[in-house]
């Protein structure tokens, strides 16, 4: 059986930042295969060096829908990269300017194959206060970030408390500034074993990493309450408990997002967790899951 | 055998003002080279008679200028709407009218399918079923081994079976918006949105993009157009990839292909691209299949409360409707088509939308202006005399979506905008008086193609409770007959060659059982359609 394959949704506004962001995570060295759908009405500008080094690919779409919003043809390319004989390591979608990426990332809720990788909103700094007051596109806007599990700003030269504060409540999501982190892949993509280590070998580690394998043993039900009760600051928290009766589940949080899904067989307990650093600490983390 | 054939008929309407009506057509090499009595083409040199269409009225070929592809290719599937509908190849598929019909009618569908084929099935709409949801319960009765999905009429929803739930892995323990769960905590079989409706359409091989894009989709097109009595049909949303158009031109260009195609490109890249793209397919037009507008989207739908409308908005205090292309991207899309001399259709449902379409146009046509442009406002459900008198003013045309006061009137006036706006929505009376060039339309497949019953419905405004929905903005019948036709055409920048039956035009005719302008108009939807002539073929039912 191939692998679940993660989606993770990139959304923002028109002229957020939103490619910007995609070919940083291209540049970045997490050694996953990458492929990058891009759903929007303006030029493609991923950078192919970016993707040709990396040996990722990325795919266009347009929306075939004939009279509102179903967008079928997202779905159907989706399916497409489900079916190929080798699955990339993680799926990003570029949502378009105005998409809901709810809509979207609620796939990787439904579909079995898939494993949410959450949302990533792009807000620009220096225009997100006006563009949400606009009366046609502001709701819109705001309803992207109100979404998100990750929120980013883009585009300041000076964090903005304020702006941090307000997109924190509006989201219940990790609201980080761009320009303050140098590895965004641990964020986007969570602690991947393979990509951990290059996080901690740097000499500002911005990520706080806990792993764990244990005898533990959770039914669905307790392990979704225990889910309920994790700590603030564990932005990430994934891996494979092992259920009663041999059989276990995959789970997968992303900021406020909880995803479990069963599998057949379950080999222990094996569970990654990674926070925002100066929000939490490892000990935490461990208290609260050997509780 | 002379290559002049003067066609006699009971009646001709010509829909021209300078001989409304004649008793023969002359046809040479598909156009008409005269209109009058049995004489008409003498002075042309020897004419063949041909009297086969002797007992009908003829009209100008009907024109539906606003439908879509995919209404042709939906007949793969079995039909589970609430109204009695017709599939390509003329047969009744009776409206299921409540939950026993359906699991009757999909039962008796299920009788006829291979053993390990899924059962699917489209059209069906909760909003007239009063009694209770549909869900895997009823659909199990039909069966308990094969996988079934029921799509809604809307395409946003399905229903599927146990088995169906079954293979998406859909249980207690799934966490998905869409998968609605009953009070026991399983899945209802009930899947809203595409998300949720995804993992089944997977796996039954369900893929939308091959309904409108295959050649037995552009047969069947053809197949309901003939039924409705149209030669001239648009495809107003296509993505035109180059497999899509080679295909395209090769089947509307065999000689017994029986209808003329309009698509119009989805704009769904930047302007300069989507231009780009249009130009280069208005070079490939042939006859048969007109390139080179463009089709932009901006609101969504009245009754999925995803139009955008103006205050007081939606009566339910539902939330304003989403903007499928930002109010900024329509601006540049709209001056950079308009600069390239690109006709535009735009998507307008709720009134904002409207409005924010004017006002691109408008600043369009400041920077470049350009007189004969005839872009065309598409559904304009909402447009009241002052949008529509800005809409004539820079010489805009509408094509009203009047099909949606049969379908949707009584849930308009009940639970999206009420009672005195939706009196007055589709208002093809305004435009008219406004000034406005109107078609109207059916939008197939979200109501069926029909233009005769598209006309009954401007004409009568009538819903499906049996109500009138507003007789201040009722047309008269010689109005909607233009509106489906020459008016149609106009849209369409085609009025040179169809439109009317006219010296110098295609041959292209509906033939009719009985004449439109003399029946009831409350009878006008049910002139029987006998065939239509396309280009002089005869192509009888």
């Amino acid at each position: 059986m191939k692998p679940r394959l993660p989606l993770a949704v990139v959304s923002g506004y028109l002229g957020a930042g939103k490619t910007t962001l995609i070919n940083r995570l291209l540049s970045e060295p997490h050694g996953l295969r990458l492929l990058v759908m891009v759903n929007d009405f303006g030029a493609i500008n991923i950078d192919a060096d970016l993707l040709a080094e990396a040996g990722d690919d990325t795919m266009t779409l347009t929306n075939g829908c004939v009279c509102c919003t179903m967008g079928a043809d997202l779905y159907m390319a989706i399916g497409d990269v489900l079916d190929r004989d080798t699955r990339p390591d993680y799926l990003v979608i570029e949502a378009s300017g105005i998409a809901d990426p709810a809509r979207i990332a609620q796939v990787a809720m439904a579909e079995p194959d898939l494993v949410y990788g959450g949302i990533a909103t792009v807000v620009d700094g220096q225009t997100y206060a006006s563009l949400v007051a606009d009366p046609l596109i502001g709701a819109q806007i705001e309803r992207q970030t109100s979404v998100a599990d990750l929120v980013l700003i883009s585009k300041l030269d000076h964090p903005d408390p304020a702006l941090t504060l307000r997109l924190g409540v509006q989201s219940r999501a990790a609201v980080v500034d761009l320009a303050e982190r140098n590895a965004l892949a641990p964020l986007l993509f969570g602690g991947a074993p393979r990509s951990i280590p290059m996080v901690k070998g740097q000499a500002h580690a911005p990520y706080v990493t806990w792993s764990s394998s244990s005898p533990i043993q959770l039914d669905h039900e307790a392990l979704l309450a225990k889910l309920n009760t994790r700590p603030a600051g564990l932005f990430r928290f994934k891996g494979f408990v092992a259920g009663p009766s041999g059989r276990g589940w995959e789970v997968h949080c992303v900021g406020p997002a909880v995803s479990v899904k069963p599998i057949s067989q379950a080999q222990g307990t094996k569970v990654v967790g990674i926070g925002l650093e100066g929000q939490i600490n490892p000990e935490q983390i461990e208290n609260w899951w050997l509780d | 055998m002379s290559d002049i054939v003067v066609y006699s008929a009971k009646k001709i309407i010509t829909m021209d003002v300078n001989r409304p009506e004649a008793t023969h057509v002359a046809v040479r090499n598909g156009e008409v080279l005269a209109v009058g009595d049995a004489r008409c083409a003498d002075q042309w040199g020897t004419v063949t008679h041909d009297d086969s269409l002797k007992d009908a009225v003829l009209m100008p070929g009907f024109i539906e200028a606003h439908a879509h592809m995919m209404a042709g290719a939906m007949w793969e599937y079995a039909y589970a709407g609430f109204h009695d509908r017709i599939d390509p190849d003329g047969k009744l598929w009776p409206g299921l009218t409540d939950i026993d019909a359906v699991i009757g009618g999909l039962s008796d569908y299920a009788q006829g399918l291979d053993d390990d084929a899924p059962l699917v099935g489209w059209g069906f709409d909760p909003i007239f079923l009063k009694t209770e949801r549909l869900s895997k319960k009823h659909l199990d009765q039909i069966s308990t081994t094969k996988p079934i999905a029921i799509l809604y009429s809307n395409l946003h929803l399905m229903c599927v079976n146990s088995v169906a739930l079954e293979m998406a892995g859909f249980d207690h323990t799934t966490n998905a918006e869409g998968v609605i769960k009953g009070p026991d905590g399983t899945p209802t079989g009930e899947l809203q949105e595409m998300a949720a409706m995804f993992p089944v359409m997977r796996r039954l091989n369900i893929d939308f993009r091959g309904l409108s894009q295959k050649e037995t989709s552009i047969r069947a097109y053809a197949d309901v157009s003939r039924r409705a009595g149209v030669t001239t049909v648009t495809d107003l949303y296509s993505e035109m990839e180059e497999e899509d158009v080679a295909t395209m031109l090769r089947v509307t260009g065999e000689d017994s292909y029986p209808l003329r195609i309009v698509p119009a490109l989805g704009a769904m890249s930047g302007p300069k691209a989507i231009a780009d793209k249009a130009e280069a397919l208005a070079k490939r037009s042939t006859d048969k299949l007109r390139l080179g507008a463009v089709k932009l989207m901006t609101d969504g739908a009245i009754q999925g409360w995803t139009a955008r409308i103006k205050s007081p908005g939606y009566v339910g205090g539902q939330p304003n409707g989403i903007w499928n292309t930002p109010p900024e991207v329509i601006f540049q899309l709209v001056e950079e088509l308009n600069s390239r001399g690109i006709q535009m259709h735009i998507h307008v449902n709720g009134d904002e939308a409207a409005e924010v379409a004017l006002n691109a146009i408008e600043a369009a046509l400041r920077k470049h202006p350009w007189m004969g442009h005839r872009h065309v406002l598409q559904h304009c459900q909402m447009m009241g005399r002052d949008l529509f008198t800005r809409a004539a003013d820079m010489g805009l045309c509408c094509n009203i979506f009047a099909n949606h006061i049969y379908y949707f009137g009584d849930q308009h006036v009940a639970m999206t905008i009420g009672v005195d706006r939706a009196e007055r929505m589709d208002g093809a009376r305004s435009a008219i008086d406004a000034g406005v060039n109107i078609a109207i339309h059916s939008d197939a497949p979200v109501t069926p193609m029909a233009p005769l019953f598209t006309a009954w419905c401007a004409v009568n405004r009538q819903t499906t409770s049996g109500r009138t929905l507003g007789h201040a903005q009722q047309i008269t019948v010689q109005e909607a007959l233009f509106a489906i036709t020459l008016g149609a055409a106009y849209t369409l920048k085609l009025d040179r060659e169809i439109g009317s039956i006219q010296t110098g035009k295609r041959a292209d005719f509906t033939v009719l059982g009985d004449d439109p302008t003399k029946v009831d108009p409350m009878a006008l939807k049910d002139v029987p359609v006998l065939g239509t002539v396309f280009g002089g073929r005869v192509h009888l039912l």
